[in-house]
């Protein structure tokens, strides 16, 4: 695949992109009941998705808005509260500032890397706002469209 | 907003004041010590109490599974003891599948509720250990002396939220019992138990509401003979409009040659109705000598999620309408659970249908051995069997629109075996058919999702937990065959697939078999056809374009 880095974060995401994805999936797994594992089809597509996601950090593609779309549309008929859902989007944060704590890169460059990393996770969490309450309005209207459709031939002749 | 939502604020609070499994706060207590939480949109709206009046059932009141206080009747321990008791002398299968069980776990991982969910407690193993743990404690002597040993428990108020709430977070789909090397069938200790809990009032509306109306009219939505027959008729016209072929369906005709029955849903809902035209495109294609019941218009039984007795009740209208309509043999729709009704209980509960014969095709000569039983064909078998006998004249280009796939519905797949009949009518009525991955087929099918009376609107968000592995195998073929129409042969399925696509897979459409086959028929006396039976354009044939010929 072909794509520009265009910040020193992205360059360091990509150096350490399997461990960071090993580590967003547990945390996202660990939201759900003990025994979600690793080989269900919810982890399968959290996997893919969470991959995908942390790939388009830097340039937000299509491929990124769905991938972002593919995972809160998971979470967002689950049993745990919004609140929980939301905040595994926080999570690269604690994982970056940690790789950056082991690097040697000099302190003020950290410090300068870590800021805008941190803002750029800020506005990946507001985005998978916007994408789970979407989810969420689809889950409403989905209860209004199957009424009508049940009731598809009496409405029609009530139209009629 | 949905109604059914709760507000961030009380999610929040709610998560922070109470103990939590995501927390830690439960980690040295025994599994059925794990707290059983209602909240909106995790349980369906019980029964009201007018249609428990009306079907005679036990404890009518206005109550919520919200509720502390579940108002369950004096004595109900002994009711629900002595109820288990019963069964298990009545039902052998029952025991075995209750003492039989060694907990390998070859089922935990198998069940769409516990992919979908990761509670353990929808592992179909725990599930039934919720009965059994109950069953330990009052049954077999040795266990009940070794109580606490055996993991046994006193039978509780919390147990009875347990059940039903776990009960109904299994749609009696039956892919566990694949996998047990016992044949143990979970399916049925739902069956039983939520049989039990109708005794004490504890139920679901979208299960029972069906049951009364079917009681009454004999269909779902309680719908009168005229307003039946007025709906086909308007279907008809629909034929008409569209392919310029009058179909002329008959009501109630006596001494027809088949009575043909299907689930209501196909009458009523969209998009079975399209399936419906389908019939009546291809009954009149081959000249069929049939007729349609008002008062057994309805395929579907959901006494099959209440209790035995109702299911018996149900499905008796069959072979009543058979009988005093003088029909020779009775040719069925698309349907799931209603086709595990007739291939597994209807002869022995309802039967001999002595004064039926065995089926024969009256096109092709066909003899159906596998109906010699219930008098009863299904509708696939019907149609695979004219195909075979190059019966029907097939335009399969009239649906190059389509990119199909076939999701095998649970009761006819592993209630009846079912597998080839409706891929050889697809393969013959399309050119794009490719299958989901082999483990998400056949008898291994995933379940919708909405089975045995969950499709209710308030447990949108469970359904489409349970139903997203099923989603996941459409999400396979949608990207790597472009596919976008999900085939299938059941009503509920017809009903449930179109939510569960539009969350997961938008841009792929439910239809039924006989709705392609409709579209492929090339008719006598046709005008010519432009779009399908849903209006839409199919590919090739605008004015102008090739056409059939």
């Amino acid at each position: 695949m072909n794509y520009s880095m265009s910040t020193e974060w992205a360059y360091i995401i990509d150096a350490n992109r399997d461990v960071i994805i090993g580590q967003w999936l547990d945390c996202s797994l660990a939201l759900f009941p003990e025994k979600m594992g690793y080989d269900t089809p919810v982890a399968d597509a959290l996997a893919e998705a969470l991959g995908t996601l942390l790939t388009g950090l830097g340039k937000e593609d299509q491929r990124f808005m769905d991938a972002l779309d593919d995972i809160t549309r998971i979470l967002a008929v689950q049993n745990f509260p919004p609140s929980r859902a939301i905040s595994i989007f926080f999570e690269p944060k604690a994982m970056f500032r940690e790789i950056m704590k082991r690097s040697n890169v000099a302190e003020s460059l950290t410090q300068k890397v870590q800021t805008e990393f941190s803002s750029r996770i800020d506005e990946l969490v507001l985005q998978a706002f916007d994408s789970y309450m979407q989810h969420r309005e689809k889950i409403a209207q989905l209860k209004v469209e199957e009424g009508s459709r049940r009731m598809f031939m009496a409405l029609r002749r009530a139209e009629a | 907003m949905s109604k059914y939502l709760p507000k961030l604020s009380e999610l929040k609070k709610e998560f922070d004041e109470k103990p939590s499994v995501l927390k830690g706060d439960y980690s040295p207590r025994e599994w059925w010590n794990l707290p059983v939480e209602f909240r909106d949109g995790n349980w369906c709206f019980p029964a009201k109490p007018e249609v428990l009046d009306d079907l005679g059932f036990a404890n009518p009141r206005k109550w919520a599974a919200t509720d502390e206080d579940w108002q369950l009747p004096s004595g109900w321990q002994k009711t629900i003891s002595d109820g288990l008791h019963s069964r298990l002398r009545k039902y052998r299968s029952l025991k075995l599948f209750l003492d039989a069980c060694v907990r390998c776990g070859a089922c935990a991982d198998k069940c769409h509720f516990f992919l979908g969910t990761g509670d353990p407690k929808n592992m179909p193993v725990v599930r039934a250990e919720l009965l059994r743990s109950v069953y330990r404690n009052d049954f077999p002597l040795v266990e009940k002396i070794l109580k606490g040993f055996s993991g046994s428990r006193k039978l509780t108020e919390e147990v009875v939220k347990e059940w039903h709430m776990y009960f109904h977070q299994c749609t009696e789909c039956r892919r566990c019992s694949v996998f047990c090397p016992f044949g143990i069938d979970t399916a049925e200790i739902t069956i039983m138990v939520r049989e039990l809990l109708n005794l004490i009032g504890v139920n679901n509306n979208w299960i029972l509401g069906p049951v009364s109306n079917c009681n009454r009219t004999g269909n779902h939505l309680g719908i009168e003979p005229h307003t039946f027959v007025q709906n086909i008729n308007s279907l008809a016209e629909d034929i008409e409009d569209l392919t310029g072929v009058t179909v002329e369906p008959t009501f109630n005709r006596k001494g027809a040659e088949v009575l043909f029955i299907t689930p209501s849903g196909d009458v009523f809902g969209d998009p079975g109705v399209y399936t419906m035209m389908g019939y009546l495109l291809l009954f009149h294609h081959i000249g069929l000598d049939y007729t349609i019941s008002t008062y057994a218009s309805e395929g579907g039984n959901f006494g099959l999620f209440t209790s035995n007795d109702m299911m018996k009740k149900l499905n008796a209208k069959m072979y009543h309408e058979a009988k005093r309509l003088g029909v020779k043999w009775i040719l069925g729709g698309e349907c799931g659970h209603m086709w595990r009704v007739v291939h597994q209980y209807m002869n022995t509960m309802n039967g001999p249908a002595d004064f039926l014969e065995q089926p024969v095709s009256p096109i092709t000569g066909t003899r159906f051995s596998n109906a010699a039983a219930t008098k009863m064909v299904h509708i696939a078998e019907f149609t695979a069997d004219l195909i075979h006998h190059n019966k029907l004249k097939l335009d399969p280009k009239r649906n190059d629109h389509l990119r199909t796939t076939f999701h095998d519905s649970c009761n006819v797949a592993r209630g009846m075996g079912m597998f080839e009949e409706p891929r050889y009518v697809l393969r013959n009525v399309c050119n794009s058919f490719h299958e989901m991955p082999e483990n998400t087929i056949r008898e291994k099918t995933f379940c919708c999702g909405s089975g045995s009376g969950l499709n209710a609107e308030e447990y949108m968000d469970i359904r489409m937990r349970g139903g997203f592995p099923r989603a996941h195998a459409v999400r396979y073929v949608k990207e790597r065959h472009k596919v976008d129409s999900l085939v299938t042969i059941c009503a509920i399925d017809r009903a449930s697939l179109p939510p569960l696509m539009r969350y997961w897979n938008p841009g792929v459409s439910v239809y039924g078999l006989h709705e392609l086959v409709g579209n492929a028929l090339v008719m006598q006396g046709e005008k010519k056809r432009t779009t399908d039976l849903r209006e839409n354009d199919m590919a090739g044939f605008e004015d102008g374009g090739d056409d059939e010929e």
